[in-house]
Parts: C-alpha cells; sequence; structure tokens
C-alpha cells in the first residue's frame, strides 16, 4: 500500500490537498481537502467514493462521468486528475 | 427582492452561529421567511474551517485549546476564519429563485460583495473586490467570504475585519504555498483591518448600520428590522448539535 499527497496552488485559484493511498496503482482512497468551493458540496464526497477501485489509466474518465453535474470553484477538475495522476505514479 | 429583513448585531456561540445561518437558510429556501442580512459576533473567540478543509491542516488544535478558542466546520466552503472580539460576521440569505442574484457563481460574489466594498469605501478605506471571493485594502485581504446554494437558497457569509488581536493569529496554521502566492511572510502581513484601513477604531454597530444601508441601496430594497422567526429558533438546538460534534468538525 503506498500513500502519497500532491499540494498545489491553483493559479487564480485556491490551495488544494489531494491525498492518494493507493495499491499498485489502483486506488483505495482518495481526499481532496482545501478552501475552494464545489456546488453541490456533497458531489465531491461522490467522486471521492466513485474513484475507489479506479487504475491509474481509468482516473480521467472516472472524474469527467462524476464530475459532470458539479460545479467547482477555485480548483478545476483538470487540476484533480493531473494531482491524482501524481499521487498513482 | 422587495424588502430585506435585517437582524441586527448580536454575539452568539460558535455552533449556535452557524446553526442560525443554517436555519435561516431553510426558512428563506422554503419561501417561509423574506431575504435576510444577518449581522453577528463570535463568543468565546472561534477559528471557522470551510467545508473542504482538513481540520489538522489548518488549525493549531492545541493554541486552540490553550486560548479558549473553539473551532467548528462550516457550511460552506473556502478557507479558515479566526473570529476574535474584533471582527464583525454577516450573513446574506436570498431564495436561489431571486433575480436579484446572478445563477452564475463568480458572478454572484461580487454581486453579494459589492455592499460591503462599498461600505468599506465610504469609510475611507480603498477597498476592492478581489476574486474569487476577498475584498482587499491595498492587497491585504480585509474580509472573506463564502457561499453555499441548498436547501433551495443562496447563503453567503463573511467577516469583516474592524481591528485584530495578533497574539491570537497563532490559532490558524498557514501554509507556505499559499503566503508565497500572496506575496507575504506571515498570516498578519496578508491581512489588514479598518482599523488600519482609515487610522479610527469603528464599532460593530457603526459598520453594521452602514453595511444594512449599503446592501439596501445596492439591492433596491426596503429593509426591515426584525429577529429570527420562531421557525428558524426552533430549529437552532439540533442543527447547532451537528457543528459540536466531533463527526463533523473532523468529517474530512
Amino acid at each position: 500500500m503506498v500513500e502519497k499527497a500532491s499540494i498545489r496552488k491553483v493559479k487564480n485559484g485556491k490551495l488544494v490537498r489531494v491525498k492518494v493511498r493507493s495499491e499498485s496503482g489502483v486506488i483505495e482512497n482518495v481526499k481532496v481537502t482545501g478552501d475552494f468551493f464545489a456546488y453541490p458540496e456533497e458531489g465531491l464526497e461522490e467522486i471521492e467514493r466513485e474513484l475507489r477501485g479506479v487504475p491509474i489509466a481509468k482516473v480521467r474518465e472516472v472524474l469527467e462521468s462524476t464530475a459532470g453535474g458539479i460545479t467547482l470553484v477555485g480548483v478545476t477538475k483538470e487540476d484533480l486528475v493531473e494531482m491524482i495522476e501524481e499521487c498513482l505514479e | 427582492m422587495e424588502s430585506l429583513r435585517a437582524i441586527d448585531f448580536e454575539v452568539g456561540e460558535p455552533a449556535n452561529n452557524m446553526a442560525l445561518d443554517e436555519a435561516i437558510s431553510i426558512s428563506v429556501g422554503a419561501g417561509k421567511s423574506p431575504p435576510t442580512l444577518r449581522l453577528y459576533g463570535w463568543e468565546p473567540s472561534a477559528v471557522s474551517i470551510g467545508y473542504f478543509q482538513e481540520v489538522r491542516e489548518e488549525v493549531d488544535l492545541e493554541f486552540c485549546h490553550s486560548h479558549g478558542i473553539e473551532v467548528v466546520r462550516r457550511l460552506t466552503g473556502g478557507g479558515a476564519v479566526l473570529h476574535t472580539p474584533g471582527e464583525l460576521t454577516y450573513s446574506f440569505v436570498v431564495s436561489d429563485r431571486d433575480p436579484a442574484v446572478p445563477q452564475d457563481i463568480v458572478g454572484s460574489y461580487i454581486k453579494i460583495c459589492a455592499p460591503i466594498v462599498a461600505t468599506l469605501r465610504n469609510l475611507g478605506a480603498n477597498a476592492m473586490f478581489r476574486p474569487i471571493n476577498d475584498i482587499e485594502v491595498e492587497g491585504r485581504k480585509v474580509s472573506g467570504n463564502a457561499q453555499t446554494r441548498r436547501n433551495g437558497a443562496v447563503l453567503q457569509h463573511g467577516t469583516v475585519l474592524l481591528d485584530i488581536d495578533p497574539s491570537l493569529l497563532g490559532a490558524l496554521r498557514v501554509s507556505h504555498e499559499k503566503l508565497s502566492a500572496k506575496g507575504a511572510k506571515d498570516h498578519r502581513g496578508r491581512v489588514t483591518t479598518i482599523k488600519e484601513a482609515i487610522k479610527r477604531d469603528l464599532g460593530h454597530m457603526e459598520v453594521g448600520e452602514a453595511l444594512i444601508e449599503e446592501f439596501s441601496k445596492k439591492f433596491k430594497c426596503k429593509v426591515e428590522r426584525a429577529r429570527p422567526s420562531y421557525n428558524e429558533l426552533s430549529r437552532v438546538p439540533t442543527l447547532s448539535e451537528r457543528y459540536k460534534s466531533i463527526d463533523w468538525l473532523f468529517r474530512r
């Protein structure tokens, strides 16, 4: 099991921390924290749940399909994909 | 928006403050209460953290414990705020169908922050809105704001710093990433206060009255002074329990 974190001050945005626990490149748990905004707020928790059991190659796909109805402010979906992938590499 | 209910400045406990904002948003969203501007303070002093923040990353819990500072997680996103006696908090709640507030999130911050910027400028501070959700004087933050949309309402609450007690700043853990992005050496360098900006001591009532007047002007509505409704107050104890719970505080 590997635990990695990625931290980023998004340009013109917020400070975001992504913590990923994984096993052989497959996500066991993801936690995204920071001073950003998401509407609805529970949407972010849904993204985290959907990402469990997902391998690195599928992160973008899963994030794009679950984040559809969620408005992120201060961080983008692209930031999240990059940061999660970084933690899995 | 025809009329705005103004709830006068009152000091409350951290969990009750958050619970009352939520109760008001439930009633406004259900059409049972009018659009509302509430002004309040915090006793004891507290740190409020954003919905998505990890408490241990943002708050020095030992410092808070030894200084009698409470910690509460907000319903809204955004950053950690230190609420001390020198700080004025407002909450503004409207129906999410009210055309006075743009559907676009970033646009609605500008709209709801406009009366705060105007108030500060009237008082003589060179205040400017700084996207996404801050108001600054000479590049230093004097007001932070955070918004949520749920239960059919838009709830925006925020802080206006009248004065600061530097001895309590140790409550906040401010990351190096954030400071360097803002070009500041420490937290004190990032923030300013009305007192510092206009070299005058203003009371909560004075600033509060000025805010109420500017909200009424910018939203072109009359002001009605009122207390929270029975409906709202009756929800506070239950909601407050959640804000006090360890599960809620450590949920992220």
